[in-house]
């Protein structure tokens, strides 16, 4: 599996938040350019609604900002600290949105997919994010975590403040879920075979 | 299933997470703007660097330099002004002396001198 977590250093992020608490004007646009494509993703494929999304976004990076004088560098990754901000939020937004149906909830905006990506990558993307969506919330974002946003199981449990033995267990059942809920959508997807 | 379909299967659903890793999700240029907006709100304030203000840091802020003004006050007042019994410590350092003109007339007059003759 391509491993892309952590697409920065850790140190380069914690160096940046340091030099925003410290008053360097151009730290916060550095280190947002670098964490917030992340969070939004992840925000993105949990909840699949583009506001909602792009709210935890913005909540988990003013948390960011304001923690940011009394950060002590080594005890955290900025990255894992954000991404279990953005779970929890995206939990809170979840349990809110209580018994709405899965039919109700916005399409996802297509992932900006390019012209040479074409039609059958936006099909693919639209009908993995409805199988997602048809996950358990805390599988959904064990799966995302893993396969999707590339973390390891230990990050992983970090994030979602449980064992590794239970990230393993979440992301297997999640997976054998996604399976499931592909089976329907074949056709969309445009594998050959006819079998997910 | 056979082994076969299971495979199968597997990569065909590695092949759906690598297509959304590959196509992640732009961030909407306005959400980009608030997030900065609101880092430059909340950003604490860069210290000064050098100057007056770092010498006065460095003497111990606003109580330091307070005490430091008080101090010379007192002190310059104490030289214009001495109070009546301070020793002169600055004559006594200096070994200056002080002579005062004596009026002798009683003495001359109390006959001591004409006894002896």
């Amino acid at each position: 599996m391509n491993m892309h977590a952590g697409n920065t250093e850790p140190d380069t992020e914690a160096e940046l938040l340091a030099r925003y608490a410290a008053g360097d004007p151009a730290a916060a646009r550095l280190l947002a350019a670098q964490v917030t494509p992340r969070m939004f993703a992840h925000a993105l494929r949990v909840l699949g609604d583009q506001a909602e999304a792009e709210d935890v976004t913005q909540d988990a990076m003013m948390r960011l900002w304001r923690i940011a004088p009394e950060w002590r560098a080594g005890e955290a990754k900025v990255s894992t600290w954000l991404y279990r901000v953005v779970a929890n939020l995206c939990i809170d937004r979840l349990r809110k949105r209580g018994s709405v149906a899965l039919e109700d909830i916005a399409e996802p905006a297509d992932p900006a997919p390019s012209a040479m990506q074409g039609m059958q990558q936006a099909t693919r993307l639209d009908a993995l994010q409805a199988a997602l969506n048809t996950l358990p919330d805390r599988q959904r974002q064990a799966v995302v975590l893993r396969h999707i946003d590339g973390l390891g199981n230990a990050q992983i449990a970090a994030i979602l403040d449980i064992g590794v033995e239970a990230v393993e267990s979440l992301t297997a059942r999640g997976k054998r879920a996604l399976k499931t809920a592909l089976e329907g959508q074949k056709d969309a997807l445009g594998f050959e075979d006819d079998t997910i | 299933m056979t082994r076969s379909d299971k495979n199968t299967s597997d990569t065909e659903i590695e092949t759906l997470f690598a297509a959304a890793r590959s196509a992640p999700p732009a961030v909407p240029d306005a959400l980009m703007a608030s997030i900065l907006a609101d880092a430059g709100q909340m950003q604490p304030a860069q210290p000064a660097q050098g100057g007056v203000f770092s010498w006065l840091r460095a003497l111990g802020g606003g109580p330091g330099v307070g005490g430091l003004v008080f101090a010379t006050c007192v002190g310059f007042w104490i030289g214009v002004a001495p109070p009546a019994n301070l020793p002169d410590l600055a004559g006594q350092l200096l070994n200056l002396q002080s002579s005062t003109d004596i009026d002798d007339s009683d003495l001359t007059g109390f006959g001591w001198d004409i006894e002896e003759g």
